[in-house]
């Protein structure tokens, strides 16, 4: 989707509704086409080269794990996929991202748009303090020149379901998104980020805020997505890697160690120092 | 400093190394009282009963650091590797016992040719030592041997069901006791032998990763 904001949009069909719960479970298959490529990816921080080389396929409708310790580049990794890294001060990249075969940082890319079929959820919940909860959904769609009241209406909606508040929120959409808890609060900014219909959703530690009930909602979230999203997820918690993706990288110093099925890398990784760390014997 | 999971590991592992030693002890017993026609049954009994109380406790400790403490790669695949050996050790208390309750059962065998058995166990006891071996110096090449060695009991066993078939129909004056007694002790033989190559399969898992080649 697409427009400038002096042009109104009058239709809107969110790709990702009506999940199918029974195929949450469904194993990755091999012939899924790739989605996104990393090609030979390095970013720095002023002087600090954060990532080093770093190239992987993702596969379509697949949920990819970035472990590490911290200061091992998987955040700024996630970052450099929806251009989010080049904001910061000082930083730089080289190298590719190719999001169904055009890369993101070729001249004509348009950074906007990049980030709008690549959203985010970061890892503290960031409503908008100011904002309702039907605004907070509502924000990103208003900001692209959607006017029509029951497109919102009906999107805003559609979000909550698919985020898995819609119960809990539908007679309150008028009150304060920081009145929610934050679990609740998390999966607003995921229905705020889903209000945009991404092709790719970038999560960075998306529950290490959040009890272990509202983790396993997010969890299950993921789980549903995935059948019609692309996702990939930094996390801390080798559980919650081992529990939610089908794919699993293992960065360590800025470089990429290991990627490989889930079930590999937890079960028999081919590098040490994988093992070392996924099994708690680092340092 | 270790970690807390290997506090629990460690106590696996000892536990397997005591189910080791007793499950050999136990064999070898129970073949030597055959050899000897004397009265182990009781002795043997309380090995069988230690090595079944045993294996309920590696698999409660198993249990018991899955839910605790999540392990994965090669951690994990020693766990699991623990409880099937674990069983297996078992198994060969089991079987043990069940040699002596033969000789208890259809005893004395004194007057009885033993050859075919005393054949078998030369191999059933290397094997049976080659896979404790094999657990404690995490010797990945145990397998292979094994399973040629449990090759060599199976032609050991078919042999002398056919010698057996045989002896029947030209109505051998050997007593039937014999016979009996000599295919129940080989079948038990060749269930630990069995038992040998699975501990052999469990090292090659734990180091590997992989089933091995023979599986």
């Amino acid at each position: 989707m697409s427009s400038s904001s002096n042009e109104e949009v009058t239709s809107y069909s969110p790709g990702w509704s009506n999940v199918d719960v029974n195929k949450m479970l469904a194993p990755a298959t091999t012939q899924a086409s790739i989605k996104l490529s990393i090609q030979n990816v390095n970013a720095w921080f002023g002087k600090k080269h954060a990532v080093k080389n770093v190239s992987l396929d993702v596969k379509e409708n697949s949920v990819t794990a970035f472990i590490g310790p911290s200061g091992c580049g998987k955040t700024t990794l996630l970052r450099c996929i929806n251009r989010m890294h080049e904001m910061t001060p000082n930083a730089r990249l080289d190298g590719k991202v190719i999001l169904d075969g055009f890369d993101i940082y070729d001249k004509s890319s348009d950074s906007a748009m990049i980030k709008r079929r690549i959203g985010m959820v970061f890892q503290k919940p960031n409503p908008f303090p100011t904002m309702s909860i039907h605004d907070n959904v509502a924000a990103g769609l208003k900001l692209n020149g959607v006017r029509d009241k029951k497109l919102i209406r009906d999107v805003v909606e559609q979000s909550l379901v698919s985020a898995a508040l819609w119960e809990e929120v539908k007679n309150d959409l008028d009150k304060p998104g920081m009145g929610l808890s934050g679990g609740q609060q998390q999966r607003l900014c995921l229905a705020r980020a889903l209000a945009m219909q991404p092709e790719i959703l970038l999560m960075d530690e998306p529950t290490s805020a959040l009890d272990p009930i509202a983790s396993s909602k997010i969890e299950e979230l993921v789980q549903q997505l995935k059948e019609h999203l692309t996702i990939i997820i930094v996390t801390h918690n080798m559980q919650q890697a081992a529990r939610v993706s089908e794919y699993t990288a293992f960065m360590y110093l800025g470089e990429l160690i290991e990627y490989d099925q889930t079930k590999d890398i937890f079960k028999n990784p081919h590098k040490e120092l994988t093992e070392k760390y996924i099994s708690g014997r680092f340092g | 400093m270790p970690r807390l999971l290997d506090l629990g590991l460690d106590r696996i592992r000892n536990i397997i190394t005591d189910m080791a030693r007793l499950s050999e002890s136990s064999v070898f017993s129970a073949l030597e009282a055959y050899e000897s026609e004397s009265n182990a049954k009781k002795h043997i009994f309380e090995q069988s009963e230690k090595l079944r109380t045993l294996q309920d406790e590696v698999t409660d400790l198993a249990i018991e650091l899955i839910a605790r403490y999540q392990p994965v790669a090669t951690d994990l695949r020693f766990i699991k590797s623990c409880m099937e050996i674990a069983y297996g050790y078992s198994r060969f208390g089991r079987y043990s016992y069940d040699i002596v309750d033969v000789l208890e059962t259809l005893g004395p065998l004194s007057g009885c040719n033993k050859h075919a058995v005393s054949e078998m166990a030369i191999t059933v006891r290397k094997m049976i030592l080659l896979s404790v071996n094999a657990l404690e110096s995490r010797d990945k090449t145990a397998a292979p041997d094994l399973y040629q060695m449990d090759d060599t009991v199976d032609t050991l066993y078919r042999k002398y069901l056919r010698e057996l078939v045989s002896n029947l129909s030209k109505n051998s004056s050997d007593e039937p006791r014999c016979y009996i007694s000599n295919l129940l002790i080989l079948r038990y033989l060749e269930r630990i032998s069995d038992h040998a190559c699975y501990v052999g399969d469990s090292v090659y898992y734990i180091i590997t990763g992989s089933s091995s080649p023979r599986r």
